[in-house]
């Protein structure tokens, strides 16, 4: 398990190009490492979804232009990251947090300097905020506000 | 419910950040009653950010579509559906709207089907009725095609026929009436301001294109300008204690809550239109214009109450100008869009909403996107006005502490007769008004709540 | 409790009462109510309006003196933004039987949430909060648009007067997505490949599908039920109906559903295309806020998985057995 003051990153990485289920130590650093069958399986829901469980950040391997199994899973998930950042905003969540790297390591050699790499930017960030406003997470202090009646503005 | 006054400042809090080309599709959205108007001052504002004027089709579209707006003020009058509470004749003030509801369930239904018809030229060109999504720089999104013209023919002629029996109507149970009469005619109620609004090129009264004119007391013209330069004509007054700010016309510089010569309050609205003008743009709105102006006096007409007769005079012009645009050729025209867009950074649109001038005016950055946006409604156009009026009333019924009976409800008459659509449900008694009464030291000394009853 | 309306195929003992009230909001779900037009003359026959601000001299605090569930059916628009509104909701919600959330304030937080978002082009969100009205109380049945649409809202009276509502919790509008409705449909290519997004006043629109022609239209997540009312005028759909069934979140199903159609492969294609969309946040939540649908979706099943389980069920072999008699059933 990861030490309690390391940022909890969720890392998702394609089976085919990034280390067929070669941890390499690397659940030691991660909240989770999670091999898909393509990154391209990745939804906007599912990225949210690791945000809500806990993590700080999430990180997706996926394949080059050209290499994926299933012809464009890889666009098709790097498009959906882009896209996604640009909403990330809207949960309290800064764009930084998600990341996508398109590449091919099948030995999963390089995967534990990515996530060291990616953890550095997390601790910069900081634990994603619990505090009310970000609606990711359950908004306590908002609703009890408004249950209070007393005056908001 | 939807707050009395403008959200203005929160709604241009909103608007930045969003394309400007969205922006008659969003500000309907936040601005209670004037939200048709929204629609259409922020297309206007559109044009002149892009640089573009509208192909002739287009313009006639968007006229269409705005006169169906006034038409549907003059069925407003009428719909009090469930015949609720009506100030008696005793009342300081009669209250119009409520008189002309009660009229029974057959006119109720010509009504419902005068609205219901001009709802359909807003549905069927620009979307939506309560929140029209149409309009674009430059144009419309959706022409008139030649199958359309008998229906669209049809809703105008019905207008017509309902807004001149709107008029008739009123002189035969307002204008007859002594009681009604007199409280119109009563100095108490005769406000001396400036007058603002829209006219053509022929200085006739307009709602959608044409410069802004502002005529003195006494009716001679003290400046024209295009709404683009509003902000030398306009200026801003922060009254300490008052929540927002009163408008007047800034050359003059701001005189306080003064009428008569030489002050530079002025106000928006129906009465506005007709005294801002030299004349109505069309034949049976310049005959009721005539009538109406020489049964109260001589022009400018500064009785208030008489607000809701120029309102139907104005429906009467919007019918008027329907019929003869549904019988355009150019309607059917396929050329709707003018798309010679050139980003200029700042746009202003104006229009003659039903309760007077409205102003929407954008700055963009270099993709268009909002950066500031500045709304300027009827209602602050007619603060200062209302203002001053209130305090004219204030004199009649306070002395020191003693307030008499029924003042807030007189307050509420005032601000009916610049917006039919407020509290025009209640009777009296029952609107939530306090008056505040403070001494020179800013202190409170009495207080008063108009409390409804439970 | 299944007869809220005793006088259905009875006469009427004494008319049910509703309430029609806004929170905030702008007013144009009243003028909806009143688009009925002459078909408002029978309803208000036939019931008694005990509150209507808009129409009727009314105030919320006057039902006080009402009895629980005392009112049939309360109608409350306009979204919940301060505590005056959640009073109003509370109080309406401990009066009457049946609450109906009108509109896409009510339904999902409308317009009005609007201040809470950050452009695209940096602004920092208000900070000023807008909730749907089931966050306040316990909601019936939902009427989503901005505002709905005229056929809708005479069907749901309609139901409500006839007492033949679908079961609780429904929204009654159909449930598949807009472009399921929509005539420009057929125009989709087989295979969608935007390679560069357009504003509406920058085209000239045809009658072909928006996103084919690279403007955005958030019509595959969108409830149907509003009559294409803006596809109509030639404008795509800015999302007043709020998410289709199956929708968990506006934005983040209609991101992931774009992501698809977009026709480029390198990362600078990619990004330059992408260069062509400006202030996604504000298309996507116009009309419903960014938090709706989260907690469905924070560690729970997606209805993709939900349907597939049904699927499952419904495809086994016994059950297939059982509905077609000619296959003989299997001996245990």
């Amino acid at each position: 398990m990861p030490k309690e003051n390391t940022p909890k990153l969720v890392c998702f990485s394609c089976k085919f190009g990034w280390g067929y289920l070669n941890r390499n130590g690397c659940e030691k650093k991660v909240k989770s490492l999670i091999p898909v069958t393509c990154s391209g399986k990745l939804d906007t829901i599912t990225i949210i979804r690791a945000f809500q469980a806990g993590a700080d950040g999430v990180i997706i391997l996926g394949c080059p232009e050209g290499e994926c199994h299933f012809q464009d899973g890889n666009y098709q998930a790097r498009n959906r990251v882009l896209l996604l950042q640009r909403l990330l905003g809207e949960f309290g969540i800064e764009p930084g947090r998600l990341k996508i790297k398109m590449g091919l390591d099948p030995m999963g050699d390089t995967i534990p300097d990515i996530i060291d790499e990616m953890s550095a930017e997390l601790i910069h960030l900081g634990p994603l905020s619990m505090q009310a406003g970000n609606p990711v997470k359950a908004d306590p202090e908002g609703e009890a506000k408004l249950r209070r009646s007393e005056a908001i503005s | 419910m939807p707050p009395l006054l403008s959200r203005a400042d929160r709604t241009e809090r909103v608007l930045i950040g969003r394309p400007a080309e969205e922006m008659p599709r969003i500000a309907p959205n936040l601005c209670g009653p004037s939200r048709i108007s929204h629609n259409m001052a922020a297309v206007k504002a559109l044009d002149d950010l892009y640089g573009v004027e509208p192909p002739p089709a287009a313009r006639l579209i968007r006229e269409l579509e705005f006169n169906a707006v006034h038409i549907e003020e003059v069925s407003r009058f009428f719909l009090d559906i469930f015949g609720s509470t009506i100030a008696g004749p005793d009342a300081a003030l009669p209250h119009i709207p409520g008189i002309l509801g009660r009229v029974g369930k057959d006119i109720g239904l010509k009504a419902i089907n005068v609205r219901k018809k001009n709802r359909r030229i807003m549905i069927h060109l620009f979307g939506k009725a309560s929140h029209p999504e149409g309009g674009l720089p430059g144009g419309v999104s959706r022409g008139v095609v030649e199958q359309d013209r008998d229906w669209i023919r049809e809703a105008a002629a019905e207008s017509l026929e309902f807004a001149q029996f709107a008029i008739e109507r009123f002189k035969d149970t307002v204008l007859a009436d002594k009681t009604y009469f007199n409280a119109m005619m009563d100095d108490a109620d005769r406000l001396r301001t400036c007058s603002m609004a829209m006219v053509d090129e022929r200085n006739e009264a307009a709602v959608l294109d044409g410069l802004l004119r502002i005529v003195d007391p006494d009716g001679k013209e003290y400046a024209e300008f295009s709404p683009g330069d509003y902000a030398r004509y306009i200026g801003e007054w922060q009254e300490s204690g008052s929540a927002g700010s009163f408008t007047y016309v800034k050359p003059l510089g701001w005189k306080g809550m003064t009428e008569g010569q030489g002050t530079s309050i002025y106000c928006v609205g129906a009465l506005a239109r007709l005294n801002a003008a030299d004349a109505m743009q069309t034949s049976l709105a310049r005959k009721e214009a005539d009538f109406m102006i020489a049964t109260l006096g001589s022009r400018p007409v500064h009785r208030i109450p008489a607000n809701h007769w120029a309102r139907l005079i104005g429906g009467l012009q919007a019918a008027e100008r329907n019929a003869i645009i549904a019988a355009d050729p150019l309607l059917t025209s396929k050329d709707i869009r003018n798309m010679n867009l050139r980003l200029k950074g700042r746009g202003v649109g104006a229009v003659e909403s039903p309760n007077g001038t409205l102003f929407h005016d954008y700055e963009t950055d270099e993709r268009g996107i909002i950066t500031k946006a500045k709304i300027i409604g009827p209602d602050r156009n007619n603060a200062a006005a209302l203002g001053l009026y209130i305090q004219k009333i204030a004199d009649a019924f306070i002395s020191g502490t003693d307030v008499k009976e029924g003042f807030p409800d007189r307050v509420v008459k005032i601000l009916q007769l610049y917006d039919p659509g407020i509290f025009y449900h209640l009777a009296p008694g029952k609107a939530p008004l306090s008056v505040v009464i403070r001494n020179s030291r800013g202190e409170v000394v009495r207080e008063i709540n108009q409390q409804p009853a439970r | 409790m299944s007869s809220q309306f005793p006088w259905k195929n009875r006469p009427a003992p004494e008319k049910p009462k509703t309430a029609i009230y806004c929170l905030k909001g702008c007013g144009g779900c009243d003028e909806a109510i009143i688009d009925l037009n002459e078909a408002i003359l029978e309803v208000v026959d036939k019931v008694d309006v005990v509150l209507w601000p808009m129409e009727v001299d009314s105030r919320y605090e006057a039902l006080e003196s009402l009895k629980e569930g005392e009112i049939a059916l309360s109608i409350i628009h306009g979204a919940v933004c301060d505590p005056e509104d959640e009073k109003a909701a509370r109080l309406l919600r401990a009066k009457s039987r049946l609450v109906l959330a009108f509109g896409a304030c009510a339904c999902f937080g409308g317009m009005t949430g609007l201040e809470e978002l950050r452009s695209d082009q940096g602004h920092a969100a208000r900070g000023e909060r807008t909730y749907p009205l089931s966050k306040a109380i316990k909601v019936d049945y939902a009427l989503p648009g901005c505002p709905p649409a005229a056929s809708l809202v005479a069907e749901a009276i309609g139901a409500f007067m006839d007492n033949q509502l679908p079961p609780r919790g429904a929204t009654l509008a159909p449930g598949k997505a807009l472009c399921s409705a929509c005539p420009r449909n057929r125009s989709k290519p087989a295979r969608m490949e935007i390679t560069r997004f357009r504003r509406i006043h920058e085209i000239e629109a045809d009658d072909s599908c928006f996103l084919a022609q690279g403007v955005l239209c958030l019509g595959p997540v969108i409830r149907s039920g509003c009559g294409e009312a803006c596809i109509r005028i030639n404008l795509p759909c800015r999302g007043c109906f709020g998410p289709a069934e199956g929708v968990d979140n506006t934005g983040l199903n209609f991101v992931s559903g774009l992501a698809s159609l977009i026709g480029a492969e390198t990362d600078e294609e990619i990004k330059e295309v992408l260069e062509g969309i400006v202030d996604l946040p504000g298309y996507c939540y116009r009309y419903s806020s960014p938090r709706a649908g989260l907690e469905a979706i924070q560690g729970g099943k997606d209805h993709a998985e939900d349907r597939h389980q049904t699927d499952r069920q419904n495809d086994h072999p016994d059950r297939r057995a059982r509905e077609d008699r000619t296959v003989p059933r299997r001996r245990r």
